[in-house]
């Protein structure tokens, strides 16, 4: 699964190549952080932090966009693509019926259909705050595409698209979901930011995991709810014996 | 239900834990018989792996008897004797219709921390941290299998629990390393650790066509049953420089296919500057996975031979003699076990004899013991080559 801001579009000018140098740095600093820890995955953090710097992969807008998400109101893009072993026509068909979405967006609570090609969406926000708006489909293409948009007055504007292309050698179907909002302003506004602003890739990406463990094996694995010593689980938690090694 | 749980480095305590319950339409609760220890669980245990939560249950190579099933389950009943391939398969996604089970796109779900860390999430595997998914493992009374269709077999009649047991996963193991090295009738074959994963890749050489099995270690009792029960010559390491010796041996030619089934954790037994800059790093802790097979196996291959990569690595490695692979024209291949492609195969290969991976069970305890046999194990006291406990 890959995700990518701005296109993948290259850094030019002397801020790309401050940024460079900084992820070069930073990376290091953090490989050998992550490697005097043990901790290989720091380790692999920084080492990848190093790459994209020498790369010249753009990092600044997301950790700018992380680190500082109420000054950010310019539109953004966000674009998600997975491969699912599963006929276009059959992937198509499943997000052609909006009701299907709820389980793939968490946050979502409802969806209404009120025409061929309008529905009314409902989400919560942290602490409740109810999320609202309605959507008109675009364009449909019979198990290619479908875009939508938000309508006047949606707690949460935004453009949608949808691509379904066949992989080559039987590996199924390549799906991209690109999404393109403005993130809102207002009253509740930075609560719905907090939400749906901040972290769009994941959410993006987190969605089209969920359609393609759906379709491919038609659950979602989980290990909430197994057994552990934590006592968080409620699980009675006696010691029945201590050695350490 | 009691369970071995890891509550920080080298603290494995015995605990009382919740008992596991169905998840999900296509899982299996099996009630465990024998789990044995494995030695990628010292890299848990030790920290080396920083994904691990306190309170964890470990274990991943089991057997026991499907007690409770979900409904979308159809290939198990109750009652039936299985092993579980300790790699978890979702059956389903490309990789595992292409028998590609521990690259499964689904079972892992928790895929942030290795699409961070690798690029790309791989499957789930039972008792082995959160990266890798952050299943409860099997050295518990029970424990819940997901996907069970795909990744619980029944246990053939003839082959008892001894030898059953670590068909989860020394076994298959051992097997693959030994399949990826595309041995040829004639070919030499060297294997780098005489543990149990070790052990069944010499003997799986042997039935792949192999006309010679070397095996290297510095414990007397793992090269004394690599030469009496895998039929290899052995190596001590401690005792010869390993590239004269296999030059020796092969007509100055190198080996034809070299097996890693140490891993990251690799004692270096190389030139005395490797050896000191291995150590070196290793004590400033610039380093986490230790090199020193992957750099001798490069050294030691044949020209146009194959290294076979099954020990354990976690991160980043540097000072990689890329320059001798490229140069000698080697072929690499690597990666954590697909079971389930085996497992059949290898059950046959135990009920004609021609395998019996019984004796790699040295030790026997009971599941309170737990800790003192991991204990036991990771010094490799009184010749242990592996714990298994009894719940």
């Amino acid at each position: 699964m890959t995700r990518g801001r701005d296109g993948g579009r290259r850094l030019e000018g002397s801020a790309g190549t401050l940024e460079r140098w900084a992820a070069i740095l930073g990376g290091t600093a953090l490989g050998f952080a992550g490697a005097r820890r043990g901790s290989w995955a720091l380790a692999a953090l920084g080492g990848g932090l190093f790459l994209a710097g020498a790369a010249g992969v753009p990092l600044s807008s997301p950790l700018r966009q992380a680190a500082l998400p109420a000054m950010r109101r310019e539109p953004t893009t966000t674009q998600a693509n997975v491969t699912i072993a599963v006929p276009a026509e059959k992937l198509f068909r499943h997000w052609r019926n909006v009701r299907h979405l709820a389980a793939l967006f968490p946050h979502l609570d409802a969806v209404e259909i009120l025409s061929d090609t309008e529905s009314r969406w409902k989400a919560h926000g942290p602490g409740g705050v109810p999320v609202v708006w309605n959507s008109r489909l675009d364009k449909v293409r019979e198990n290619e595409l479908i875009t939508w948009h938000t309508l006047e007055g949606a707690d949460l504007p935004h453009r949608g698209t949808v691509l379904f292309r066949p992989a080559p050698g039987g590996r199924g179907t390549e799906v991209s979901l690109t999404l393109a909002y403005h993130p809102p302003g207002g009253v509740g506004g930075n609560a719905v930011s907090r939400l749906f602003g901040t972290a769009p890739e994941q959410q993006a990406r987190e969605a089209l995991r969920r359609l393609k463990r759906i379709m491919e094996v038609g659950e979602l694995p989980t290990i909430d709810g197994q057994p552990s010593g934590r006592a968080e689980r409620g699980g009675s938690r006696s010691r029945m014996q201590e050695v350490t090694g | 239900m009691r369970a071995l749980c890891w509550n920080g480095v080298n603290d494995l305590r015995v605990e009382r834990v919740p008992d596991p319950t169905i998840l999900g339409p296509q899982d299996a609760i099996i009630k465990v018989s024998l789990s044995s220890v494995c030695g990628s669980d010292l890299h848990l245990i030790g920290g080396y792996v920083p994904t691990m939560r306190a309170g964890d249950i470990i274990g991943h190579e089991f057997l026991g008897e499907v007690v409770e099933k979900g409904p979308e389950v159809t290939r198990l009943n109750r009652g039936d004797r299985v092993i579980t391939v300790s790699i978890i398969g979702c059956g389903k996604c490309w990789h595992c219709q292409h028998e590609e089970f521990s690259l499964c796109d689904n079972s892992n779900p928790q895929p942030a921390f290795e699409e961070a860390a690798y690029g790309h999430c791989t499957a789930g595997i039972f008792g082995y941290s959160h990266a890798f998914g952050g299943y409860a493992g099997s050295h518990a009374e029970y424990i819940r299998v997901p996907f069970a269709d795909t990744n619980c077999f029944r246990v053939p009649e003839g082959v008892t629990d001894e030898q059953a047991v670590f068909v989860s996963d020394a076994v298959p193991t051992g097997y693959m390393a030994a399949d990826m090295g595309n041995i040829k009738p004639g070919d030499v074959v060297a294997v780098w650790g005489c543990g149990g994963v070790g052990q069944m890749a010499m003997k799986s050489a042997f039935l792949m066509g192999a006309e010679r099995v070397i095996g290297i270690d510095r414990f007397p009792d793992r090269l004394r049953a690599a030469q009496m029960k895998a039929g290899a010559e052995t190596l001590d390491y401690s005792r010869v420089d390993i590239y004269d010796a296999l030059l020796a041996m092969t007509g100055g030619r190198g080996p034809d296919v070299c097996i890693d089934a140490v891993g990251m954790e690799a004692d270096s037994g190389a030139s005395a500057i490797e050896d000191l800059y291995d150590r070196g790093k290793q004590a400033l802790r610039l380093e986490n996975d230790r090199p020193a097979v992957l750099r001798q196996m490069i050294q030691c291959c044949r020209k146009g031979g194959t290294l076979s990569i099954v020990g354990v690595y976690g991160g980043l490695i540097d000072k990689f003699p890329m320059g001798a692979a490229m140069n000698k024209a080697l072929t690499f291949r690597m990666g954590q076990q697909h079971g389930q492609r085996y497992v059949k195969r290898l059950f046959e290969h135990i009920e004609k004899d021609d395998l019996d991976p019984s004796y790699l069970l040295t030790h026997k305890w009971a599941l309170d013991d737990a800790p003192q046999g991991y204990r036991m194990f990771k010094e490799k006291a009184d010749d242990c080559m592996r714990v298994v406990f009894a719940p």
